[in-house]
């Protein structure tokens, strides 16, 4: 397919497929604020984070300030409010529309940041999750437990199965076709332009520093380093 | 308790399409394997298909990539078993999830599926939504009968915690397998594999993970969901737990072992998808299960399963080989709950 074709394309058939984001967000008018999505979501256990009061919010018209806060990316998408929802309520598919309206609003890139290279691998590969392993800790695990290298690729062998899992080139190629003509493949590179000094989302919920363990009160980590 | 009117929509077929999931096949490769090993074993096909790429819900609902990117992508990989006339198994939550709800939105909004497909002609595919995309554990108690049959390692004496995860019965509270709360489908395949299924208060805690939150806020909101599970685990004296998505075993394999290294905890609950288990105990070899691939060792779970054995059989010889004991428990389970 050519350069220019393709553009064709992404200006034909991107529009008609937009409309296909507005089928997730659920009728949250429904909502009774009964607060039973909230007793059982993890964000809320470790955080001041409200589900509840972000509907509240939506419904009376501070949308604007969910758009903006960083609540709206605190959300561990586990569908345990969903599943107690008393009204059926899909809160999480609300979450990410919102998500997608903050990023419009030009808030939220210092998050989706972090997650562009596994959007690149999924575009250049055709997996979001590749072999290669940096965390030495995993590492050096993985070469105790398996008495190989630790290199997945000696591992898979190991196992009788190839040393790497493919994906056919055509696959590929019509991967990265949908992603040019959806506008997926602009959206990563206009992410990746993003400087640090764009607007940062605005704080609203606090971290709370105690999570009850059957044992009594456990109080926190101490600052670490990152190795994840 | 799986729920009849859903067990009965879910076909047994002799081949289905195994839709592989690239956390299995990047980092713990046995899932996989071990998935071949035990339909194999019980008489089932699984096909696979390089043309299949990742689900792409990852992405998705990290809003990184955009529905209108995605949906198409779902509608493609779904073309490939449509076209060869089988029907799904997913192995992780999140391809399960990912697939099935656009699947259905698709199949619910004819003229957005009109312009997907449009988009999948211009590849020379085309998505009609009848290959049925089903769970590994919608699949698995389907076969239970077959499953017994080859059981030839029981797993007796072995403690068993269960790890359901959030996606498959949260978000589909409607139409998963069993209740989202109160489960038992993997409870009643660890006692067709000889185990013993343990209850822990945790048990419907996240992992920790969520979507996102390990890569967007680090550690600080995931790590003290895993401690109070893994805190619950340890009070029930498990020697394993089980998984049916290898994103939750990704998690807590590797989150304990961060626990370990930092000196916050002293965890070691080997963590295994339900069909390494079950392969195991239809005596495949763990290392061809591939338990080498996971960060906290599976070692002394095997070596206590050793000894349950050997202690079980001098006991028969003892006694002149006579078949059964009543009472398995030794002061192994003593000695694992210390260790
Ligand atoms: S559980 Fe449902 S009805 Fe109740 S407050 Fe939450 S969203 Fe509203
Ligand atoms: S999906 Fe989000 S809002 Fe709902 S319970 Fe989970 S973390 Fe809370």
């Amino acid at each position: 397919m050519s350069k220019v074709q393709t553009k064709r394309l992404r200006r034909e058939l991107y529009p008609k497929l937009r409309e296909l984001t507005f089928g997730f967000v659920s009728d949250l008018e429904k909502c009774m604020q009964c607060g039973k999505c909230v007793g059982i979501c993890p964000a809320a256990a470790v955080t001041t984070y409200n589900s509840r009061r972000m509907i509240h919010d939506i419904k009376s018209g501070n949308l604007q300030e969910v758009i903006e806060s960083e609540e709206l990316w605190s959300c561990f998408f586990c569908s345990a409010c969903y599943a107690s929802c008393p009204q059926d309520i899909n809160f999480p598919f609300t979450v990410a529309m919102l998500r997608y309206a903050s990023l419009y609003a030009g808030y939220g890139a210092e998050y989706v940041k972090k997650i562009i290279p596994y959007a690149q691998d999924y575009y250049a590969r055709g997996l979001t999750v590749l072999q290669p392993e940096k965390n030495p800790l995993v590492l050096a695990r993985r070469k105790a437990n398996s008495g190989t290298s630790g290199d997945m690729g000696d591992i898979r062998e190991q196992i009788g199965m190839p040393r790497e899992r493919k994906v056919s080139d055509e696959a590929l190629a019509e991967v990265q076709f949908i992603s040019d003509v959806s506008g997926m493949t602009k959206l990563m590179e206009r992410m990746l332009k993003t400087d640090d000094a764009a607007p940062k989302t605005r704080q609203r919920i606090e971290k709370v520093e105690t999570v009850k363990t059957r044992e009594g009160k456990f109080a926190g980590f101490p600052e670490e380093q990152e190795n994840a | 308790m799986p729920r009849p009117e859903v067990m009965a929509r879910i076909p047994v077929d002799d081949e289905y399409f195994l839709f592989r999931s690239c956390v299995a096949s990047s980092k713990y490769p046995g899932m996989e394997s071990s998935t071949k090993d035990v339909f194999e074993k019980i008489g089932v096909a699984l096909r696979e298909s390089d043309d299949q790429t990742c689900c792409a819900g990852f992405i998705t609902f990290t809003s990184v990539a955009e529905v209108t990117a995605t949906m198409p992508a779902v509608a493609r990989n779904l073309s490939i078993p449509d076209e060869a006339g089988l029907n799904t198994v997913t192995m992780c939550n999140g391809c399960y999830t990912f697939l099935t709800e656009f699947g259905h939105f698709l199949q619910n909004n004819p003229a957005i599926l009109g312009k997907v497909n449009e988009m999948l002609k211009m590849v020379g595919r085309e998505y009609t939504g009848e290959s049925q995309v089903l769970h590994m554990i919608d699949v698995l108690p389907k076969l239970q009968d077959r499953i017994a049959k080859q059981i030839v390692r029981p797993l007796k004496g072995l403690r068993i915690a269960t790890h359901y995860g959030c996606h498959y019965l949260y978000g589909f509270k409607k139409d998963a397998i069993d209740d989202p709360f109160t489960p038992t489908v993997v409870e009643d395949l660890l006692e067709v594999a000889g185990a013993t299924p343990v209850d822990y208060p945790e048990a419907r805690t996240c992992c920790g993970s969520g979507l996102t939150q390990v890569v967007i806020h680090k550690e600080e909101l995931s790590l003290p969901h895993m401690k109070a599970k893994f805190d619950s685990l340890k009070e029930a004296e498990v020697d394993a737990i089980v998984v049916v998505c290898p994103y939750c075993l990704t998690i807590l394999d590797r989150g304990q072992a961060k626990m370990v290294d930092r000196g916050i905890a002293d965890y070691e609950v080997p963590v295994l998808y339900i069909t390494q288990l079950l392969g195991l105990a239809m005596g495949i070899d763990p290392v061809k299960l591939g338990l080498g691939a996971n960060i906290t060792s599976a070692q002394k779970f095997l070596d206590k399963l050793e000894r349950l054995e050997k202690s079980r059989s001098t006991a028969d010889a003892a006694r002149g080989g006579a078949p059964k004991r009543p009472e398995e428990k030794t002061t192994d389970d003593q000695e694992a709950a210390n260790a």
